[in-house]
């Protein structure tokens, strides 16, 4: 029998929430245009440990997969552009559409083809900001000396600021805030929720928007390659209204949530002036976004021209 | 543990290879438990770093990360060699001679063939993190402070290859012992009698006694 | 053939292996390959044409499992807190909280097997690995209880039932563990273990004065012992409190200030001050040798267990076995009470087949969100629950739960870890040997389990106090 249903298997991790609403959407709307045909089998956690997703990928044990960026910046140079400090992205909608742009290009594609794998669409997430226990800083200046969890580029940034950047998975973050060893943590919103940071701060920043983190959901490119034209056609169409229901709702659901939380929890909320932040920013993003160059020029890509391609976007969107 | 477990030695050939392979197993578990040691001092380090210093160790988790495989694959081998890892022993238990090492060739026969899959596996999985035009020849590295990870994934196929060479020597002697029938053949953990037992008790128990 | 059938015949595949006296964690990772080679080739219809694709995709997905599975920091706990047994053994410790022990209360019926128990509930303070306080007790108990004519099956059950009270009183590897897969806070976590597992170590001692009355020819109670040797005793098994001080130090913040640490630091602070001990206390390089080599024979043990049993679990992943009993178990319509022991009673049973690490790793991720929802969700007030409890105290009492099933699968046969540890420090006894003289036991813990789950109270009074 030939006529056998379609499924592919789908890659994700921790439980269902804001971050993996699109995926959730775009396997009810494939089933839908398929009669069932065609379905997507999401499992949290089950077939991948989340940082090998694109290992999975690329040896073809399932078909999609959810990963972020600067889990292994190594397997996936050319997207860490897009986890720069301080591009100036401000609205969920236009890290989607920056984000599908670098998607788009061909030394993405080629970058991402080295694993199998081709980009679906990106996950946007707003940007980072921080919170803490004890005095909350007026300035930046009062960042010296200040333990703060916080990776990669945001790590940069916090060092540039005077912090000291501390590692931990993220699990570990609620007992080193009860235990002193980090006095504020670096995450977006639904993790300082979904974490439990919430409980504990006591000052949270409102605009300091280091960055954030990228996490496309990707495919493998044999499996694409093998839908039928029907498969493919409803496949690539949903991809826009999965993301539009995605970014809906994290603006409604999470972002709605996040505002009264602070008020309800007593979280004060520090906001820097702008000339503050565009000293920060000279400070940290000019050289970081040169050694993001240099880097990925000598490892081949082209990285100015990457680089460019966001930054241009972004200017031409304000 | 079974850490008194018995294998008898004799001077054929066999015997000494079982020695010259206990050697390097010796050796590889030494540095698995160094690197618990290892982890230990880390953690002191850490600690006193971010306490004394105000300046905590840099990718603190990435360093336990590389060093975890160390720990878990490296004694592997010296592990089967004494019989360590654990089981069921109500069936091999009640067998003797020819009968007990055919049970204990099948078993590892089995063994033998999920490892030599393993090495295949973990050798993939490190080759997908090595990379000979990359910097540091590093397809990829740690999440914090991005140290490259191959040489902690190069561990395990390093590993199980050194338990497939003790298993394919375990398996040439338990063959040998079924061919021969053979009561206590060299080379491989045997089940002990009472009376062995109470002169290795004795042993373990004086050196105790300080 | 489903995806499930699969799972089952692979796993009544894995029994029959694991009976034939297969290592564990071979059969576990062999019945994990065979399925995910099975359930590839299925995907292809098992077109002979696509064995091999079926094959290299099964071997590459389960060759990222060993790495990927122990470069992992909760598990770096492990080794750390065997090693902490193997150094305090070494300094002498272990050997001094035992004649402590054995002066103050062994005059009681059924003394040396009573002052074993407190004296692993003593080391368990400092140990927080199970099977490596079996491993260190069975050394210093097992031999002054036969020589005073204990029944030696029953001597090693002792110390093997006696071990698993590491993993309730703080620290336990095994409760970090816990509140890492279930993301919730591992201080009040520890904390909330304390009291079970004094309470466990009561319903021991009672088992065994019980005993100890009712059979003849058992062991005699060990008296004549001075107040002043009984004072004695003690100076050298003080060093004990210095470690559990700095452990407590470092996971809590006794005097207001910053506490020093994360749980898996205060592990390490607490390794390294009985290093330091063991030092003064005149250990020698061949010593320091013998520690390390014992930490890495068991922690090698421990992790080819936890590998193999995730290969499988990776397996039971593609199969989709977790989903289905998840979706099963939140069809049923019995009372939340029923459902909550229906699962301690399946974790009873499949305890019997596997070791307390893979059994959480295999379980939680379907049960502890399941168990959640009945209570009435994460953010339930105890007054609107199922249980009488808020959700973070539900999943603290749960989470303790879990842990004595977990441990309870230690000594229950035909897989129960600290049994095989006994046996094999041991060489006299077999594992049957062991499992024999720890039935009694089961008793004991059915007991503490009933009432821990009849009164919270045991579990969360410690934690709700801060
Ligand atoms: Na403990
Ligand atoms: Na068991």
């Amino acid at each position: 029998t030939e006529t056998m249903a379609k499924e592919w298997n789908v890659s994700l991790w921790g439980k269902r929430r804001a971050f993996t609403e699109h995926v959730e959407k775009l396997a009810e709307l494939v089933s839908e245009k398929t009669n069932g045909e065609f379905t997507l089998n999401i499992s949290y956690g089950g077939l991948s440990k989340n940082r090998e997703n694109l290992d999975g990928i690329s040896i073809g044990a399932f078909e999609m997969a959810q990963f972020c960026a600067g889990y292994h910046a190594d397997k996936n140079p050319s997207i860490t552009v897009l986890e720069l400090p301080f591009l100036g992205v401000n609205s969920l909608e236009m890290e989607r559409e920056i984000s599908m742009a670098v998607y788009n290009h061909p030394a993405v594609q080629g970058d991402l083809a080295r694993w199998n794998a081709k980009l679906l669409m990106p996950s946007p997430l707003p940007q980072y900001n921080v919170a803490g226990v004890g005095d909350a800083p007026k300035t930046v200046a009062d960042f010296d000396g200040l333990t703060v969890r916080a990776t990669g580029g945001i790590g940069r940034a916090m060092e540039a600021a005077g912090a000291v950047p501390t590692s931990m998975s993220a699990t570990e973050v609620r007992q080193s805030m009860d235990s002193g060893v980090v006095k504020a943590v670096a995450f977006a919103p639904h993790a300082h929720m979904s974490f439990g940071t919430v409980e504990n701060a006591t000052w949270w920043t409102t605009n300091l928007n280091p960055g954030t983190v990228n996490c496309p959901v990707v495919v493998n490119a044999d499996a694409y390659a093998d839908l039928t034209d029907a498969e493919r056609a409803a496949l690539d169409s949903s991809v826009s209204e999965a993301l539009d229901h995605y970014i809906s709702s994290y603006d409604t659901k999470t972002m709605s949530k996040w505002g009264p939380l602070l008020a309800e929890k007593g979280i004060s909320e520090v906001t820097f002036t702008d000339a503050e932040i565009e000293t920060l920013k000279a400070k940290v993003a000019a050289p970081a976004a040169a050694a993001w160059i240099e880097k990925n020029t000598a490892a081949g890509l082209p990285a100015q021209e990457l680089y460019d391609l966001v930054v241009d976007m972004v200017a031409a969107k304000k | 543990m079974a850490g008194s477990a018995l294998v008898l030695s004799d001077d054929s050939r066999l015997s000494r290879m079982d020695h010259a392979l206990l050697r390097l197993e010796t050796l590889f578990a030494l540095l698995s438990g160094l690197a618990v040691f290892a982890l230990m001092l880390l953690a002191v380090f850490s600690v006193a770093g971010r306490n004394f210093l105000n300046a905590p160790l840099p990718g603190y988790v990435d360093w336990i990360e590389q060093a975890m495989p160390l720990i878990a694959f490296m004694g592997i081998a010296y592990t089967q060699r004494n019989g360590g890892h654990i089981r069921m022993d109500m069936l091999v238990g009640a067998l003797r001679g020819r009968a007990l090492y055919i049970v204990e060739l099948i078993t590892t026969l089995a063994i033998l063939a999920l490892m030599i899959l393993l090495v295949w596996g973990t050798w993939a999985h490190f080759q997908r993190s090595f990379d000979f035009d990359a910097p540091l020849w590093s397809r990829d590295s740690s999440m914090d402070i991005a140290i490259p990870l191959w040489p902690a994934k190069l561990l395990a196929p390093v590993a199980f290859f050194v338990l497939c060479l003790r298993l394919v020597l375990q398996i040439y002697a338990y063959g040998r012992a079924v061919v021969t029938g053979q009561d206590n053949p060299v080379a491989v953990p045997l089940p002990i009698d009472a009376a062995t037992q109470a002169a290795l008790e004795a042993e373990t128990v004086s050196s105790r006694d300080e | 053939m489903e995806p499930i059938d699969i799972g089952l015949i692979v796993s009544a595949g894995m029994l029959v292996m694991v009976v034939l006296g297969m290592r564990v964690a071979f059969a576990a990772g062999m019945a994990g390959m065979v399925g995910l080679i099975w359930i590839f080739w299925a995907k292809k219809g098992y077109d002979p044409a696509d064995f091999s694709w079926a094959l290299g995709v099964a071997v590459k997905t389960a060759g990222q499992v060993p790495h990927s599975k122990v470069s992992s920091q909760a598990l770096s706990l492990i080794p750390t807190f065997i090693l902490i047994g193997y150094l305090a053994y070494y300094a002498g410790l272990t050997q001094a909280l035992f004649t402590a022990a054995k002066r103050w209360i062994a005059w009681v019926p059924g003394g040396l097997a009573v002052a074993t128990v407190f004296a692993t509930a003593g080391f368990a303070a400092v140990s927080g690995a199970s099977v490596a306080t079996s491993a260190v007790f069975a050394r210093i108990a097992i031999p002054e209880m036969l020589k005073i004519g204990y029944d030696k099956r029953f001597a090693a059950g002792v110390v093997a039932a006696g071990g698993t009270l590491a993993s309730l009183i703080p620290p336990s590897a095994i409760l970090v563990i816990y509140a890492i897969i279930v993301e919730q806070d591992v201080g009040k976590l520890l904390l909330a273990g304390f009291l079970p597992g004094i309470f466990s170590a009561i319903v021991y001692a009672g088992l065994i004065i019980v005993m100890a009355k009712v059979y003849k020819n058992f062991g005699p109670p060990v008296g004549g012992f001075t107040w002043k040797e009984r004072f004695a005793a003690l100076p050298a098994a003080a060093p004990i409190l210095i470690v559990v001080m700095t452990i407590v130090l470092f996971v809590y913040n006794p005097f207001g200030g910053d506490a020093w640490g994360t749980p898996t630091e205060g592990g390490a602070i607490g390794a390294f001050v009985v290093f330091l001990m063991a030092l003064y206390r005149g250990m020698r390089w061949g010593e320091f040798r013998s520690a390390i080599l014992e930490t890495a024979k068991l922690a090698v043990m421990i992790f080819t267990i936890i590998w193999g049993v995730l290969i499988y679990v990776r397996f039971l992943g593609f199969a989709d076995l977790p989903g289905a009993f998840s979706d099963w178990l939140t069809s049923l319509t019995l009372s939340p009470m029923l459902i909550l022991i229906c699962i301690l009673l399946a974790y009873a049973v499949l305890g019997m087949f596997m070791d307390a690490i893979g059994m959480m790793l295999l379980t939680l991720p379907v049960v502890y969100p399941a168990v959640m929802a009945l209570n009435g969700g994460e953010a339930v007030a105890a007054a609107d629950s199922a249980f009488g409890m808020s959700g973070p105290m539900c999943a603290i009492w749960f989470g303790i739960l879990v842990v004595k099933m977990a441990e309870f699968c230690l000594i229950t046969p035909p897989i129960g870890l600290n049994c095989f540890v006994v046996a094999g420090v041991r060489d006299d006894l077999s594992v049957q040997d062991v499992f024999k003289g720890v039935t009694p036991f089961f008793i004991a813990d059915a007991v503490t389990i009933a009432l821990l789950v009849a009164f919270p109270t045991i579990v969360l009074w410690l934690p709700s106090q801060v």
